[in-house]
């Protein structure tokens, strides 16, 4: 073979070799075309990472009888993990791909409405002529609604009833001195038990709102002054000094540093420990893994002879409209129809989780002894999340978190842990 | 085609004819093979990482439509931040131990399951056996070692002991590196055992025939020989450690405290905690920086060995 | 091939050697003992987490976290498989992990031996500076890249394709096969290829024909390597897919990780499933280890 032949042919391969790269990219350039309208169509896009949490088809079987009501408008579920929903939709906004409705929590809401990636739903529900009366609530920045909670998933006191029995203690206790008392008793059993659970891994660090927080409002207690932090006050001050106490007490279950809420409700189903603040959506998923489990549910307790009505925390899915949508009416067509009294009653009872609309009523507060004890704990306070709405409101519960855990290790005192705190978040403020 | 070694030509006589006659394709060839990585590399990762670090000079950048130039305040901002400092020193540790670790196992295990004196059959098995940790994402990996190490799991149940491994100020950073030695000796081990059947047996005949004992060998011969990919395999580690991010962020999320804060996780939480997405393009940059100087002596080192 | 009972080396040169055993073949005998300790011990260390993986994969949620652990608990069952094969979405998410990652793996190694070869056996201007650069850019943060990283690949229109992932995954799998490529030819002696090139032969050709090969082995370490970096990337996965039925495994693990609970037992049978076919693919390409440049084991 000649030297000229021989050096063809190795041109021609590696020209072949970046042809066909280049060819993958042009491709893939032509190939992938924009979603949505099609046939005089409109195809709203909800990203959210509540499907994936319901029972399989569920959620879309909603979507289904939406489309079904109606006609001209198509809903494409986008769904992901809850861990990873904040960044995907942070970087769909910067993308500009962001979905029409989306999937919120409280602690987002803030930092989505000030970066514009989420639209102002006052102005929105007055375009569309929408009556708000029947809403639970409204998250609002600025003066503004951002977001509506759509169902809302409350923290009482879950209490293992056949552990306290043991221990000698008849009732669930209803202030700071009982529960330590009895977190004390249960712990005393030995046999790798322990009175209380408290998670505060710094990678979700919502234990210390629904963990530690909650017994500030639980006695009617804030962490704010004029819309601006206030940790340093009475309320927090107590709380934190009772959550240490307990853990020099030794009765709070061992890793805590790195534990999740996940962890916390594993540790409950699987009885080594005595109470635990947790979510109502775990009342199914404790009793079809335990069924053998005796527990009940009653408030957080408050601080010796409290009488007031007592803030119970909450975490809400929640949902917004996107700033970017081309059809804002129909995503609040989307909206409207999740917060309508049957479509919410519906959600909040395949959820476990109380309903976004004060109409509704879902299904088990008639049928479940458990589900209507929580709902008359719920009626009877008001629900409290201070979190909800501020600006880095996960920032915020980190800060205080990572504080916290040089607090219990030892490494300061509870007042210079709250002022590095307060200086902390007046930073982010 | 003999010689296409165009600068400092071995001494080793090449004959030059057609040389002379084509000097263009000489110096195009090579680069004929590296066009499709150069096309690749350019639109998909050098343009992103230019952005980025734009990014680390402007203020407010993603949130605000006109980001402004802000010179180099955001480095000061990083570089005064006594956590990115810890996060330093722990990322130093985590990396220098998992790399040095790795390399140590991976050799072991590699010249164990290279060694002559077992048979075929149990080889393949064990080589089967000892790419298991390789086989998982990193969030599996820190779920299953969260599992693993709970104060009430099994490895408190076997040692009979309540450590809290993950939870514990002091010991979490050893179990996080520890983790990362698991899951990543692998990469060592196959990329090693692949060298080891490059080394001519010749050598270690020879070696053998001078009275060497397998010490001597191992050292004399197997490393040297291996010498190449060692280095490629080390600074690989070195970076892919460097920004671990996964495992550390869902074992411990960077705690307790700042024990296990990482540069990975800093950087993550000052993206999606605070949402200063310059100052995170800035520890990035930073990031970038470091690891350039070790591309400057991995590059100085592929010449060396030319 | 020795079954081992004799405690014969594997290249079976002792084995004519006749009874009374040599001084060389009780040594030998001490130091198999020795390696097979040294292996099963290195095997518990690597293999005893995974073994607790497969059996919480077998049972249910709670009996994962039951005080004392057993490895077989009462309700055994392989329900967490069936939850998963009976879910055609989650069916799915393998089915395109496995289009990727093939994908991905056959066009690393194409372009990267390529790079690689001009890496090792070139010498053109600009070579230390493209080298670093290939290096260095790998050492960003991919969490700050996502952002104008996500951008670039809508603009190009990749998004929610497989090209996209596909394109993605060789940018994070090319500097690393490049670089343990180089590393590979690095080791085969120059000799070899110049000859045949001195031959007339084209540079290719000298590629092809002598240097591919000849580092089968190490082609073979960097295709597997790569494989499983396609097959687990996670973040980059999630963001540049958005429809159920792009999702890759990994997100499909992530997806049992709920905001208020864990599938335990089905992340890990979904981590098991993904798993064995790698260790298939592993266990297949093992052949290719013996057969190398030479045969490799240390004759006496």
């Amino acid at each position: 073979m000649s030297n000229e032949a021989q050096g063809r042919r190795r041109i021609v391969l590696v020209a072949g070799v970046t042809a066909a790269t280049l060819g993958l990219l042009a491709t893939a350039g032509c190939g992938a075309g924009g979603s949505g309208d099609s046939g005089g169509d409109v195809t709203i896009e909800f990203a959210q990472w509540w499907e994936p949490e319901l029972p399989d088809g569920e959620f879309q079987a909603l979507m289904d009888e939406f489309e079904k009501q109606n006609p001209g408008i198509k809903v494409e579920l986008i769904s992901g993990p809850y861990a990873a929903t904040k960044e995907q939709l942070f970087a769909g906004a910067a993308s500009g791909t962001m979905p029409d409705v989306v999937g919120l929590d409280g602690a987002w809401v803030s930092d989505f409405a000030s970066q514009g990636v989420i639209t102002d739903l006052t102005a929105l529900m007055g375009d569309v002529g929408y009556d708000d009366s029947e809403l639970a609530s409204q998250i609002q920045v600025d003066g503004s609604t951002y977001m509506i909670p759509v169902v809302n998933f409350v923290y009482p006191m879950f209490t293992n009833d056949a552990l306290l029995a043991d221990a000698g203690v008849d009732a669930p206790p209803t202030n700071r001195t009982e529960f330590a008392d009895a977190a004390a008793a249960v712990t005393d059993l030995g046999d790798n038990t322990s009175g209380w659970i408290l998670p505060l891994s710094l990678e979700t660090p919502n234990g210390i709102q629904n963990d530690v927080m909650s017994w500030a409002w639980a006695s009617g207690g804030t962490m704010l002054a004029d819309g601006g932090p206030d940790v340093t006050n009475d309320d927090v001050t107590s709380a934190v000094e009772y959550v240490q106490g307990m853990w020099d007490d030794g009765v709070i279950a061992p890793g805590s540093f790195t534990m999740k809420e996940q962890d916390k409700v594993e540790e409950f189903t699987n009885g080594r420990v005595g109470m635990m603040i947790d979510s109502l959506a775990h009342i199914n998923l404790i009793r079809e893994a335990n069924p053998d489990l005796e527990f009940s549910i009653s408030a957080v307790p408050a601080e010796d002879g409290y009488e007031g009505e007592r803030g119970i925390p909450y975490a809400s899915w929640g949902i917004g409209v996107a700033e970017s949508s081309e059809h804002p009416e129909e995503a609040f067509k989307l909206v409207e129809f999740l917060m309508s009294q049957e479509t919410n009653a519906e959600l909040s009872s395949i959820a476990g989780a109380f309903p976004g609309n004060t109409k509704s009523t879902p299904d088990f507060v008639a049928d479940d002894e458990l589900f209507a004890e929580a709902f008359e704990i719920y009626q009877a306070g008001y629900p409290a999340n201070e979190f909800t709405g501020l600006p880095v409101a996960e920032q915020l519960m980190r800060l205080f978190g990572e504080q916290l855990q040089v607090l219990l290790d030892g490494g300061q005192t509870v007042e210079e842990m709250l002022e590095k705190t307060q200086a902390a978040w007046e930073a982010e403020f | 085609m003999q010689d296409v070694i165009v600068a400092p030509a071995p001494p080793a006589a090449t004959p030059q004819p057609p040389r002379k006659r084509r000097p263009f394709r000489k110096t195009a060839e090579p680069f004929g093979f590296l066009a499709p990585t150069l096309v690749l590399m350019f639109v998909l990762m050098v343009i992103p990482v230019v952005l980025v670090v734009g990014y680390s000079f402007m203020d407010n950048v993603i949130l605000t439509k006109e980001p402004e130039f802000v010179g180099v305040d955001n480095f000061v901002t990083v570089l005064t931040d006594g956590v990115f400092l810890t996060a330093i020193r722990n990322t130093l540790f985590f990396t220098i131990s998992s790399v040095v670790a790795h390399l140590v196992i991976g050799l072991g295990f590699a010249m164990l399951l290279n060694s002559p004196l077992i048979g075929t059959v149990s080889r393949a098995i064990f080589r089967a056996l000892y790419i298991l940790p390789w086989l998982f994402t990193a969030a599996v990996i820190a779920v299953l070692w969260r599992m693993l190490l709970a104060p009430n799991g099994v490895v408190n149940f076997l040692l009979d002991t309540d450590v809290e491994w993950l939870a514990s100020p002091a010991l979490a950073l050893g179990t996080v590196t520890f983790i990362n030695i698991w899951a990543g000796y692998p990469f060592f081990m196959v990329s090693l055992l692949a060298g080891l059947q490059g080394v001519p047996a010749q050598l270690h005949e020879a070696a053998t025939v001078d009275g060497a004992n397998g010490w001597q060998r191992f050292w004399s011969v197997t490393i040297p020989q291996l010498r190449p990919i060692i280095i490629s395999l080390t600074l690989l580690d070195l970076i892919w450690t460097s920004q671990q991010f996964a495992l550390i962020w869902m074992t411990t999320g960077g705690g307790p405290v700042n024990v296990t804060e990482m540069l990975s996780t800093y950087t993550y939480k000052l993206a999606f905690s605070r949402y200063e997405f310059a100052l995170a393009s800035t520890s990035a940059v930073l990031v970038l920086l470091m690891s350039m100087v070790l591309a400057f002596f991995y590059v100085r080192h592929q010449r060396a060995e030319d | 091939m020795p079954k081992t009972r004799t405690s014969t080396p594997a290249d079976g040169s002792v084995r004519t050697a006749p009874r009374p055993r040599s001084k060389i073949e009780r040594r030998r005998s001490r130091q198999r003992v020795g390696v097979v300790i040294g292996l099963v011990l290195g095997a518990i260390f690597a293999a005893a987490p995974v073994l607790w993986m497969l059996a919480s994969s077998f049972k249910s949620n709670t009996e994962i976290f039951e005080f004392p652990p057993r490895l077989i608990t009462d309700n055994f069952s392989f329900d967490a498989y069936t939850a998963i094969f009976s879910d055609p979405e989650k069916v799915q998410f393998f089915v395109n992990s496995y289009v990727v990652s093939f994908s991905v793996t056959t066009l690393t190694l194409l372009v990267a031996i390529h790079a690689a070869y001009a890496f090792s056996r070139f010498d053109f201007p600009g070579k230390r500076p493209i080298n670093m650069v290939i290096v260095s850019v790998q050492a960003v943060p991919p969490i700050t890249l996502l952002i104008p990283y996500f951008g670039i690949v809508v603009a190009l229109g990749l998004y929610n394709t497989y090209p996209g992932l596909i394109l993605t995954y060789m940018v994070f799998t090319l500097p690393y096969a490049i670089i343990m490529l180089t590393g590979y030819l690095n080791t085969i002696p120059k000799e070899l290829d110049e000859a045949v090139r001195m031959d007339g032969a084209g540079s290719l050709t000298a590629l092809w024909r002598v240097l591919v090969p000849v580092s089968v082995p190490g082609i073979v370490s960097v295709g597997v390597y790569t494989f499983m970096i396609a097959w687990n990337e996670y973040l980059f996965a999630l963001t540049l897919t958005r429809t159920q039925d792009m999702r890759t495994v990994p997100i499909g693990i992530q997806l049992l990780m709920g905001q208020h609970s864990y599938e335990w037992n089905e992340i890990m049978a979904m981590s098991i499933l993904g798993s064995v076919p790698v260790l298939v693919l592993f266990l297949f390409f093992q052949r290719y280890f013996i057969s190398g440049l030479t045969s490799g084991s240390v004759k006496s």
